[in-house]
Parts: C-alpha cells; structure tokens; sequence
C-alpha cells in the first residue's frame, strides 16, 4: 500500500464500542474476530482500493477511537474527509445520541463531507427483535434531515458492509464527474489536488 | 527510587549531563577478555561502545523524593499500628454496606468481583488509585463503584495525617502492608500480603502513575481537577483499565521493570548493524525515536541526538504495544505522553507491525500530530532498505529463537541468571528451565529475585554480595558499579560453586555480548 495514492479519506465515527473497528476489519480482512472487546487506541488508519465502475479508487480508512480520552484529536483525523461513516449501535439508545453529536460536529466543520449514518450489529437484532432502541424509520428520517445515506450493518454475517463502502465509492466518482471540466476529460488536476500522497518528495 | 543506593553517589550530578556515563576511548581498550567483577562502569559485558540509549541519572523528582523519604520514614513509624486496626474495621464494615450497592449496580464489567468476598480480601495485591477528592479512578479487582466508600476511608487517613502537617507513608499490620503514594492531583494506594519491601511497592505505584500521565498528560490532569475537583476521572480513562492490569502483571513478572533495564533480541550483531542504520536512515524532521520491536525484546532503537529515552518510558511503550490487539489492524496513529521525558505534552507514535503476523512492531515516535503519512513514508523506506540489504531475513530466522537455554553456558549448577549492564541499561537472562515452567514457580522465582534485587539496592545499607541457600534454589546476588548480576544455582550447589560461576558466567557474556546487546546504539 506503500508510495500509492489515497484518492477519498473516510472517518469512522461513534460512540465507544459500537463496532467501527470490527466494521473495518469485516470490510477490509474479511474477518470478525470473536474475543473480549478492547478500544481502539488513538487511530488505525488502513487503505483499500476499490473498483467503481471502469475506475479503481483508494479509500483511506481512519478508524477512530471512541473514547472520550481522544474526542479533542477527533478533528485531526476529519479534516478533509470526503465521507464519515457515522456508526450507532442499534442496540443502544445512547449511541445514537452521541452519533446525532458527530453528525453536528460534521456539519459545522466539514461542509464537503458526505455522511453515511451507520447502524451496527444488526445480527442481534435479528435473534431477538426486542433488543432494538433504535427504529429503522427514525433513523431513516433523522438520515433524510441532515442529507445522510442511511445503512444498517452487521460485521458478523458481512450484512450490508460491502454494499456501505461501494456507495462511498460511487458517491465519490459521480462527485469528480461533476468537479471535472466536460471538455478536457485527459487530465485531470482537480483529482491531483485533493489527494494525499505517500510520496517521499511531499516528506521533508 | 527505582535503584536505590546503588546509585546515589550520583545524585549530585544527576542535572548534568555530563553524568552519563559515555565510556571514554581509554576505558575501551579496557574490555577484557575475562571480565572480573571489579570492573569499571562502562567497560562491563554488555556496555555500549559509543553512546548510551537510554537517560542515566534518575530524574531529579526520584531522588529528591527518596532522601524525603528517607527522612521522614523514622517519624512515620510510631503511632501507625492503631490506624491500621481502625483502616481494617473501616474497610470491613464498609463492605457490607457495600454488598447491596453491587447488586445494584447495573453495569456489566467484567471485571466485576464480589468486594466483600473472601476471595477478593485474599488476593495478594491491590491497587487502589483515586483523585484527592477521594473519588474512585481504578482497582485492580472489582469496581470502582462498589469501592467509593473504602476509597473515602483511604483519602481521609491521608488528609487526617496531613492536616498534622505529616504525610502517611504506610501502614504496616500483621502479614499486611498499605502504602501510600500522593502524587497531586492523583493517590495512590497499595496493599500487599507478601512480604515485600514498602521500596518495592512504591515503585510499582509510580509506574501505575506514570501509566496514567502517559494517556493524559499531567498537564491536563491538574487542569481538569482544578476546574472541578469532584472530576470522575474513569470518564477519559474509559478503555484503558487493562492496560493498567496487564502493566500490574508485568511488574509481578518482568525481571526489566525491576532492574529498569530492557532485554534485546539475541541477533548477530551485523544484522542488528543494518537494521540500527535502516531506521536511522529513514529519518525524518519530526521524528525524535525510532522502536523496533519483537514482543517483550527490543531489537533497535535509533534516537535524535542529544535525546534520550527513559528505561519507564520504554516500559510503558512495551507494556502500550504488547497489551493491545489494536495495533494489528492497520498502521496505529495516537498520542502518547513519554512521562519521564515530558509530562506537559503528547508526543504522536506511529505504530505497526512489520507484517500483518509479524512479532516485530515498529514505532516511530514524532513530535507533530500531523506527520503520519511522513511516518508512513519513513516505515516504507525502513522496510524497502532492510530487504536490500536482506538483513529482514536474518532478522526473521532470529525471531524463531528469541531466547536461549542456560546450558550453554556451561556451568552445571546454574538454573537462570539476570544479567544487567549498568551503562547500557540492558540486561540479559535466558529462557525458564524445565523447574520453572509452570506460572507458580517463575513468580515465586521472580519473588526471590525482588528481595534479592531489595537487599542490593537498598537505599542506606546496600549489600555488594548476598548469597542465599534455600530448600529449593540457591541465588546469589553481585553487584559492582558496571553490573548487576542474580544467579540461581540448584539446592545442592555450594557457595564456593556460586562464587566461582560469577567469573565464569563474565567470560561466557562478554565472549557473547555481540548478539545478546545492542553495543553500538545509532542517533539520526
């Protein structure tokens, strides 16, 4: 992944332990690691490319930690990020609570950033109906009043997960498509620019 | 504190630089082939050649601490043993009070533990941390919830004894001793039913401090308690308790924290070479260490020049990486606040492992938050050099022996040894014999090894020589002023054998010294 380009920065966001890394892992290794529940420290940032279309994109991935202790370093890693993954726990009241807060945050901060509120862990839900605090439609609603892609995800069965990412990326292309000058389709500046690079030349 | 006596000739020169011990050129030629234990500082097995890694001199606060200590410690003794029965008639009628609040108490930790059980009471070691208020921060076992009051008992015994213009150091009771640790805004309480030292103790309370500035800073510590004195601190250290627990575990199990020295990767001293010069040329402006890794050894470490890294810090870097499964995710990217270097401010680390199963952990300790894609990019560089040079393959073959037996060696007697290079501040020590395997037995070892480590660094009287017979083992501890050494020799043996393997045993490590130090330490 090393001395390539990272074309959109997405930021999880959420309250603590409501799955943002899991949803990562799921996502980018493919695996849902059982085992007791340890917080992420700081940030873990990993890049994955994608295909939309005819065109391979990579998604910078900053996976945040939820904590308190790191809520003033938040801002660091939003910065200039395309897309937010703004996670809740369907099972938990309060999470979303605190996702309607980085939805806020975004807003004053980030106009240019698309957000994408995220329910978690799905799969309980469909054991046990009663466990769900949070109703589909609200969610749906509250997504609709702040113009937010709406998603309900589980990182154990891969529910939905792959479908999140893609929108993303699609949401993306069609947002350089229209960034871009239609006569001059052969290069492409505005792209250039709003990239981060890993090339050593920008390093020192 | 953290080495006693041993070191205190040195404590008027502990601000000056110039106290750190770099070996001199005429000191070199010095290296002799069979050490004997009259050896000078820095020309010990195991002493750098060029430079030392790691800040010599304790830090100011330690050793002005301890002469306070010191002094007031022969006060302290009268008039404690009626405390102690009131703190034990407190602590257990508080508990029953207790008892239906824990019911109560919805949230599901899994930690939680009966407070008011025999088993919580019987467990060997407590920790208590709580703010000068009085409120709960952390317990080893059990909630803090279900502690607040016994907490409260705690704070006011501290501010009882203050208020007489005295400061409680400890109390001791039969079989049990409480010490106290008030490092403001924060204090600390400990309670041991072995028999260990109140030094001992004291230690392992500032290194839990020391754990807890290094995730905020003490700069935002006094800040929060003076804007709200009544502040419930477990809010920002949510998620963090087990990296308390297992720093807990490793100061019951670590023969590093307690000789403050860090173990090395056995490697041959050319890959090493590579390696040390790979991270020193994949610097950047920003960038102050960079830490190689392989689980609880170090294998490099490249630092900026005229910078220096303290043994505790490195120890809460070793405790942050090992305990946490998060690093293995992508490249880690957090604030962390070296303690001994700084309390004021966050330094940002750049954390990952080489390969996604690798052991070894890279991390790149920078100055400027905004940096990690230059961290990323000095981690590439670092990885694209060291296969060049296929000093990687070497470094892996490595890895599949990190340790070694005590046989080779070669004196029969010897069960396990802690060897530590007083000017390098690393020490060496091979793998647990067929005796030790099991948990029991390398804790009861490491027991032994403590009051060893006790008696030869202990602050007024410490001992050069201790040799111990026992049922079980024989130890013998030596100290001179380049080295430390603990040998564990069988039952049988005699101490004419003790006395004869240390020379022995000199031979063996500076003949291997090469592969199992890091001797020439690089800076960028």
């Amino acid at each position: 992944m090393s001395g390539m380009r990272v074309d959109v920065k997405v930021v999880m966001l959420g309250k603590e332990s409501v799955g943002k890394t899991s949803l990562v892992e799921r996502y980018v290794h493919h695996r849902f690691l059982v085992g007791p529940y340890q917080n992420t420290i700081g940030a873990a940032f990993v890049a994955k490319q994608i295909q939309v279309g005819e065109k391979c994109i990579t998604l910078g991935i900053w996976d945040t930690a939820g904590s308190e202790r790191y809520e003033a370093m938040s801002r660091m890693y939003y910065r200039g990020a395309r897309a937010a993954v703004v996670c809740y726990d369907l099972t938990d009241k309060r999470s979303f609570e605190r996702a309607s807060f980085w939805v806020k945050e975004l807003k004053t901060n980030e106009e240019l950033c698309q957000i994408y509120l995220c329910g978690t862990k799905k799969d309980l839900i469909a054991n046990d109906r009663h466990l769900r605090q949070i109703d589909y439609h609200d969610a749906q609603d509250f997504a609709e009043e702040i113009g937010a892609q709406h998603f309900e995800t589980s990182s154990k069965t891969g529910n939905n997960i792959d479908e999140l990412f893609q929108k993303i990326g699609e949401d993306y292309m069609s947002s350089e498509m229209e960034l871009m000058p239609a006569e001059e389709p052969g290069v492409d500046l505005n792209q250039k620019k709003n990239s981060y690079f890993y090339s050593c030349c920008l390093s020192n | 504190m953290m080495d006693g006596g041993a070191h205190t000739h040195r404590a008027t020169a502990a601000w000056d630089s110039s106290s750190l011990p770099v070996p001199v050129d005429h000191l070199r030629s010095m290296r002799a082939e069979s050490p004997t234990p009259g050896l000078v500082e820095g020309t010990e097995p195991g002493a750098g050649q060029r430079s030392t890694m790691f800040i010599h001199a304790q830090s100011f606060e330690d050793l002005t601490a301890e002469a306070e200590e010191e002094a007031l410690r022969a006060a302290d003794t009268a008039g404690e043993e009626c405390a102690a029965e009131e703190l034990k008639a407190l602590i257990e009628e508080k508990n029953i009070q207790e008892q239906h609040k824990n019911h109560l108490s919805t949230e599901a930790r899994t930690r939680e533990e009966d407070v008011s059980s025999d088993a919580w009471r019987s467990h060997k070691k407590h920790v208590f941390v709580l703010s000068e208020a009085g409120k709960p921060i952390y317990t080893r076992y059990g909630t803090e919830e279900a502690l607040s009051s016994t907490m409260g008992v705690m704070m006011a015994l501290v501010s009882f004894v203050e208020a007489e213009k005295n400061i409680i150091r400890s109390i001791h009771t039969d079989g049990c001793k409480v010490v106290f640790l008030t490092r403001s805004p924060l204090v600390l309480v400990g309670m041991s039913q072995c028999c260990r030292s109140d030094k001992e103790l004291l230690r392992e309370l500032n290194y839990i401090y020391y754990q807890i500035v290094s995730l905020l800073t003490l700069t935002q510590l006094n800040h929060i308690f003076q804007h709200k004195q009544n502040y419930d601190l477990r809010r920002l250290l949510a998620g963090s308790e087990y990296l308390t627990d297992s720093l807990l575990q490793r100061l019951d199990r670590d023969p590093g924290l307690l000789l403050s020295a860090v173990t090395c990767l056995p490697l041959s001293s050319n890959a090493r070479d590579v390696v040390s010069s790979s991270l020193q040329a994949a610097k950047s402006k920003s960038l102050v260490f960079s830490i190689l890794l392989a689980g609880n050894q170090l294998v490099a470490l490249v630092r900026k020049k005229d910078q220096f890294l303290h043994h505790i810090d490195l120890h809460l870097v070793f405790n942050l990486v090992c305990s946490s499964s998060s690093f293995r995710e992508g490249e880690g990217w957090t604030p962390i606040c070296l303690p001994k270097f700084n309390t004021a401010g966050f330094f940002h680390a750049h954390i990952s492992y080489l390969e996604p199963a690798s052991e070894l952990c890279l991390i790149l300790v920078s100055t400027d938050r905004e940096d990690f894609f230059n961290m990323s990019d000095c981690k590439r560089r670092f990885l694209e050099r060291l296969s060049v040079r296929s000093a990687y393959q070497a470094l892996k073959e490595a890895l599949k022996c990190p340790s070694y037996s005590v046989d080779q060696v070669g004196i029969p007697e010897l069960r396990h040894f802690l060897y530590k290079s007083k000017s390098s501040r690393l020490y060496t020590s091979p793998e647990f014999p067929e005796v030790y395997q099991s948990y029991e037995e390398q804790e009861r070892l490491m027991v032994l090894y403590q009051d060893l480590h006790s008696c030869v660094t202990h602050p007024t009287r410490p001992l050069h020589s201790f040799y111990r017979c026992g049922e079980t083992e024989n130890l013998l501890a030596r100290v001179t002023s380049g080295f430390e050494l603990y040998l564990c020799f069988t039952p049988l043996s005699t101490k004419a054998m003790a006395v004869s393997a240390v020379t022995k045993l000199l031979k063996w490590i500076r003949k291997e010294e090469d592969r199992l130090f890091i001797l020439s330490p690089l800076t960028y």
